[in-house]
């Protein structure tokens, strides 16, 4: 089509242009597009686009049996597996009335905090790479491989833990692991003065942050802003506090916030809430040795597995957010309905369009990488 | 003691001006509101406007076909009660057609154009009912139960045919695959044989 | 580590500092392949020793990954449950989530401590593996992921069966076990993996799977549906079965078989002869106007009539007591098995349109040759109704008795003076049959128990079941092993005890029973009352000289083809006289007879059409 035709048709201003953010791009942890127009670097209008990484989970698991959905469920959020499986066997076990054993419950905790690391570690990385720093980046990725050594040695799997089962978990530690937990967590504690100089108190980074993507708290209450990014707008809420699951009643920690509500605030919440999951893997530490008892209830065949009718509503707080899964029976052997909201599906695409929408292209990826976003948790 | 009752009565006290809902206490912080779907706005922004019920955590459809209907549920949390409230309805399913509350709950946005996507169910009002995810798919909305995506992958796609060299020395021997593996899949049972009868 | 305050943007400078990085000692790790952790789900590993080819593994797998391959080197044992299958993976559907590992009931899957396996698009074929014990590299990495108590999903402790007490059970006939209730037969028949050893092994080949399932699920019609496509005698089976079913369960390789028989006598119990006659119909009810005669009203026999009824054939069965059942009637127990359950399966029967006459006796009241003429097709299925002898000296004393008299005078309530004290020769089921039943009416009438059991075989190699010798010791009744008979001793005319010696061997070195015995170790065992329990024998003698004569015969039985039919064209023979003592034999034995039959008057009819 020759140039004059196609501004005939369309009668763009010359400086409009349409500029594709994905679906491959390092702005987000995944397969993910953000459609913007542009007006010189100025964005003026964004459209959030998904389905890259939809995998249908909703719908598989209602064409299998409740436990083989395990092996499923952690498979929605790639950097954060475990509030995943976390969610689906609360929900199950609410259903079937499975009272879960203390020891799994503080084994759930240990994986969920262990996770939330590494999640952050990850979204450190990301961030600061979106700003042209690509050390912090490689730090995080390489510090979170300690974490997934971990993993691999409690769970079996690296990324996929498929560590727990409707009833508890799967396996007990093993033999020294809470030395080894210590070891870790004394190790990121030491890394922590690096990765403040290299990235929390570098002009470079907090200047580019500041400002970048500001939410107010009525914005973040009105769009379903949760997790860090509600903390990062003084909302001091967490799910784990005010809605208590497993055993995070007995745990002592603290909620970072911050009020500015901007890309920095959200990574300064982020950097606070790493320490207070070091802060509660200790405590774990301290008392898991006193925590005798099984590790699962008592759950029948897999195979001849009945839940019974009705419906559960559960809520973690995983490292984006709020999680929630709604997970309803019919009585049969199969869900009758598995309806997951991922924090994501709210800040990636009504929140993230507003966001982006006036700001600069150089911002578009570190505002992304801010509300640290999970596509296939908008997918599914 | 009497305090960590207090925000169940204080809904209470709220609900008790709605007519026709009816009200189940699932656990401490969970109930479970039923109402007419000509209803539930109204009681949406009354939860929002009298009693703090400001986030709208997720709605829900589950499809009910031995009902003809829709279920939907719009789940609320309140920050000042840190309370959650389920609020069910049910809507006919043809034509399936029910109103948007993106007014009282901008996330609705979002979940009302998964819903229409992946259920069929448009919402009036709604600022965006263009599709999301399945911006190719031209099929019927899969999330409705008389779709079954399974088959629609055996109907499109083959299995791989692996011929390893210990599978040819076995079947040289008289023995080789027995049971392939979608034979034995529980989770398949009945759907297969349902599949065939209509 | 403290908090960073918002408002401070740190010195240009600070990311200098980490300059210091070239002071510390670099992180080194070796070039070669790692291990995985201890419980890592690498590749799967599989103990050939212990797999029997169950493919639960394949029911467990959320992707369809597990495919089972025969592999014909590998021995098939269907009366222990191994079949020579082996799961072979698809690794470009597996998700490592080691299900399969959890749920095996023989623990014979494990997953390596191995990390990588990839290819090139031409070895694509690499990704399907049969995996074996060594891993799939040729190189062991070590057993990762394996089967633990932690996350064992396999159940093995069947529901505790409520059973009357020793105290409670002795002075009656009562029944001992009491039977599942519905919650205990839905949480036992959920433990089962479906894997159909059951089905195999069973001599009839019984829907154990289904009529499993189906009691899970509830559906006890299903269930009964299900048991009477290949057994009407469900309310026996369901009690006194062998169950050779529970020997070849996977879910028994490591804990304790499902408790198949119990669930069948749950699901049948749960009806009147009438509602299961309702459940399973009459079959095709059009007659054929052919005519079946049957010698004898045991399962066999009953089992063939009940085909044969439901086939429209017009079926007449003989009995020459004055009740039918046969040997479950008559040879075992009331305490095993209830005469009312027994009636409840030949009402079954008899509601498919078969006659019954009892009291008549083929061979004294009726000859076979009258049969042979009166019908188109003669069935033979008399049992082992004699007992055999000793012979050893006294023993032609009228106080020594065969084990088989002395149950069928019980069942037939003919009076009879109790001995006080008593021996039985045998360590079979019947001997401990006759023991405990002795040892009922002993404390009905005497107020004490005073029976001994002298066997041949020593305890390691036990005829009888386990629970059987449990039980009978138990009520007090004393058994001994490794003994064996040397005489009835008789004194002034009265039996007084018998005499027996230390067992050095039973068989000689061509495995011919020989016993061998230390004359030196001989011991006196008191009793009024001497029962013999050491084997039955079928009473022929209905088929006269003749017919005796042209018969073939194999070690004293009646030979006939693997369907039962004779050396004489309309004559067939079924169950214990034909295949030895065992109920679930016989009715398969009816079934195959029956088909037989049918088969034969088809033949017939398509002939006289022809002609």
């Amino acid at each position: 089509m020759r140039a004059e035709n196609y501004e005939a048709r369309n009668h763009p201003p010359s400086n409009e242009f349409e500029i594709n953010f994905g679906p491959n791009h390092p702005g987000i942890e995944g397969n993910y597009a953000l459609k913007v127009k542009v007006h010189g670097d100025e964005i003026v209008a964004a459209r959030a686009d998904g389905g890259y990484l939809h995998r249908g989970f909703e719908k598989l698991m209602e064409q299998r049996l409740w436990i083989q959905n395990i092996a499923l469920v952690p498979r929605i959020c790639v950097p954060d597996p475990a509030p995943m499986e976390v969610a689906y066997s609360m929900a199950v076990e609410q259903l079937c009335g499975l009272e879960v054993p203390q020891r799994a419950q503080w084994l759930r905790v240990l994986l969920l905090e262990l996770s939330r690391l590494a999640a952050h570690l990850f979204t450190f990385g990301g961030h600061a790479a979106t700003t042209g720093m690509y050390t912090p980046m490689f730090w995080g990725v390489a510090d979170r491989d300690l974490l997934l050594d971990l993993f691999e040695e409690l769970t079996g799997g690296r990324v996929y833990s498929i560590y727990n089962i409707p009833g508890g978990v799967r396996r007990d530690i093993p033999d020294d692991f809470l030395t080894r937990l210590s070891d870790t967590l004394d190790y990121i504690d030491s890394r922590l003065p690096d990765y403040d100089n290299l990235l929390f108190t570098n002009q470079v980074f907090v200047r580019r942050a500041r400002d970048a993507g500001p939410v107010s708290q009525a914005q973040a209450l009105d769009w379903g802003v949760t997790g860090p990014n509600l903390r990062a707008t003084g909302l001091a809420f967490d799910v784990r506090r005010d809605d208590p699951y497993l055993v995070y009643d007995e745990l002592e920690f603290d909620i970072p916030t911050e009020q500015p509500g901007d890309a920095w605030a959200r990574t300064l919440v982020r950097r606070g809430e790493l320490l207070q999951s070091i802060r509660i893997l200790r405590q774990v530490i301290d008392r898991l040795p006193d925590i005798g008892g099984p590790i699962r209830a008592p759950i029948p065949n897999p195979l001849a597995w009945n839940v019974p009718a009705g419906e559960a509503y559960v809520r973690i707080e995983s490292s984006k957010g709020e999680l929630s899964w709604y997970v309803v029976s019919d009585g049969g052997d199969k869900p009758y309905r598995v309806h997951i909201r991922g924090p994501s599906s709210m800040h990636a695409v009504q929140v993230l369009e507003h966001l982006v929408t006036g700001c600069r292209i150089e911002d578009v990826a570190q505002i992304m990488f801010s509300l640290d976003a999970c596509p296939p948790e908008v997918d599914r | 003691m009497n305090d960590a009752h207090l925000p169940v009565e204080r809904l209470s006290i709220i609900l008790g001006e709605v007519k026709e809902v009816r009200v189940t206490q699932k656990g401490p912080r969970r109930t479970r509101l039923d109402v007419a779907a000509d209803a539930l706005p109204a009681l949406l922004e009354l939860l929002k406007g009298r009693a703090g019920f400001v986030h709208l955590s997720a709605i829900s459809c589950v499809d009910w076909p031995d009902d003809a209907q829709f279920e939907l549920v719009y789940h609320l949390w309140s920050y000042e009660l840190n309370l959650l409230v389920s609020a069910h309805t049910r809507i006919d399913r043809d034509p399936g057609v029910y109103v948007s509350v993106y007014d009282i709950y901008h996330p609705a946005g979002f979940f009302e154009r998964d819903i229409h996507e992946m259920y069929g169910v448009f919402f009036e009002g709604a600022p965006d009912m263009e599709k999301f995810i399945l911006t190719e798919w031209d099929g019927p909305p899969p999330m409705r139960k008389e779709f079954d995506s399974e088959g629609w992958v055996n109907d499109h796609f083959d299995w791989q045919d692996y011929r390893p060299d210990w599978l040819l020395e076995l079947e040289a021997q008289g023995g080789g695959v027995m049971i392939p593996p979608d034979e034995q899949r529980f989770s398949r049972r009945g759907i297969e044989d349902n599949d065939d009868a209509g | 580590m403290s908090a960073i305050d918002y408002k401070k943007s740190g010195s240009i400078l600070n990311p200098l500092k980490n300059l210091s990085f070239f002071a510390r000692p670099a992180i080194t790790e070796p070039l070669e392949p790692r291990r995985a952790s201890l419980r890592y789900r690498g590749f799967h590993l599989n103990d050939w020793e212990k797999c029997v080819g169950c493919s639960t593994c394949q029911k467990v797998c959320d992707n369809a990954a597990i495919t089972m391959v025969k592999v014909p080197e590998l021995a098939e044992d269907p009366l222990n449950g191994v079949r020579n299958l082996r799961p072979a993976i698809d690794y470009g559907r597996c998700c490592w989530c080691a299900l399969c590992v959890d749920l095996c009931p023989t623990g014979s899957i494990s997953l390596s401590r191995e990390y990588v396996h990839t290819c090139t698009d031409d070895q694509l074929s690499s990704y399907f593996m049969l995996p074996d014990p060594n891993g799939m590299h040729k190189e062991f990495f070590g057993e990762g992921w394996n089967k633990t108590a932690e996350n064992d999903l396999v159940d093995p402790q069947r529901q505790a069966m409520n059973e009357m007490a020793p105290d409670a059970r002795i002075a009656n006939f009562d029944e001992i076990v009491a039977g599942y209730d519905r919650q205990q037969a839905i949480i036992e028949a959920s433990r089962c993996v479906q894997c159909g050893m059951c089905h195999d092994a069973c001599p009839t080949h019984m829907d154990a799977p289904e009529y499993i399932r189906a009691i899970w699920q509830d559906d006890l019609e299903e269930a009964v549906r299900q048991i009477y496509n290949t057994n009407p005698f469900a309310h026996t089976c369901g009690r006194v079965c062998t169950h050779r079913c529970e020997t070849a369960c996977s879910v028994g390789k490591r804990g304790e078989p499902i408790a198949i028989r119990w669930l069948k006598r749950y699901a049948v119990d749960a009806f009147t002869p009438e509602q299961i006659q309702a459940i399973v119909g009459t079959g095709d009810t059009t007659p054929t106007g052919r005519q079946v005669a049957i010698v004898g009203s045991g399962p066999a026999g009953l089992t063939a009539a009940y085909d044969l009824a439901r086939l429209g054939h017009a079926v007449t069965v003989f009995e020459g007591l004055d009740r039918p059942g046969g040997m479950p009637r008559y040879g075992i127990p009331e305490y095993r098995l209830p005469y009312d359950k027994l009636d409840a399966d030949i009402a079954v029967i008899e509601a498919m349109g078969v006659e019954i006459r009892c009291n008549t006796w083929i061979g004294r009241d009726i000859t076979l040759d009258q049969l042979h003429t009166d019908y188109d097709a003669v069935l033979l299925g008399l049992g082992l109704q004699l007992g055999r002898s000793t012979r050893i000296p006294g023993s032609d004393h009228g106080g020594v008795v065969k084990a088989v008299d002395v149950l069928r005078d019980v069942t037939a309530e003919i009076p009879e003076t109790v001995p006080a004290s008593a021996v039985v020769i045998g360590g079979g089921n019947v001997a401990m049959d006759a023991a405990r039943t002795l040892a009922r009416l002993q404390r009905q009438v005497h107020g004490a128990v005073r029976v001994t059991v002298s066997a041949l075989e020593d305890f390691e190699h036990f005829l009888a079941d386990p629970e059987e010798v449990t039980e009978a010791r138990e009520e007090g009744v004393e058994i001994l092993d490794s003994r064996g008979p040397k005489a009835c001793i008789v004194e002034d005319g009265r039996l007084v005890g018998l005499t027996t010696l230390k067992v050095l061997s039973i068989f000689d070195e061509q495995q011919r029973f020989a016993p061998k015995y230390d004359d030196g170790d001989e011991q006196m065992h008191s009793g009024e009352m001497v029962v013999e329990a050491i084997g039955q024998m079928s009473d022929t003698a209905l088929l006269g000289e003749a017919l005796t004569e042209r018969l073939a015969w194999q070690r004293g039985r009646l030979q006939t083809d693997d369907d039962g039919r004779t050396s004489e064209d309309w004559l067939w023979a079924a169950g214990d006289m034909v295949r030895g003592p065992d109920v679930v034999h016989a009715v398969a034995d009816g079934h195959r007879a029956a088909r037989s039959i049918h088969r034969a008057l088809a033949e017939a009819k398509m002939e006289e059409r022809a002609s």
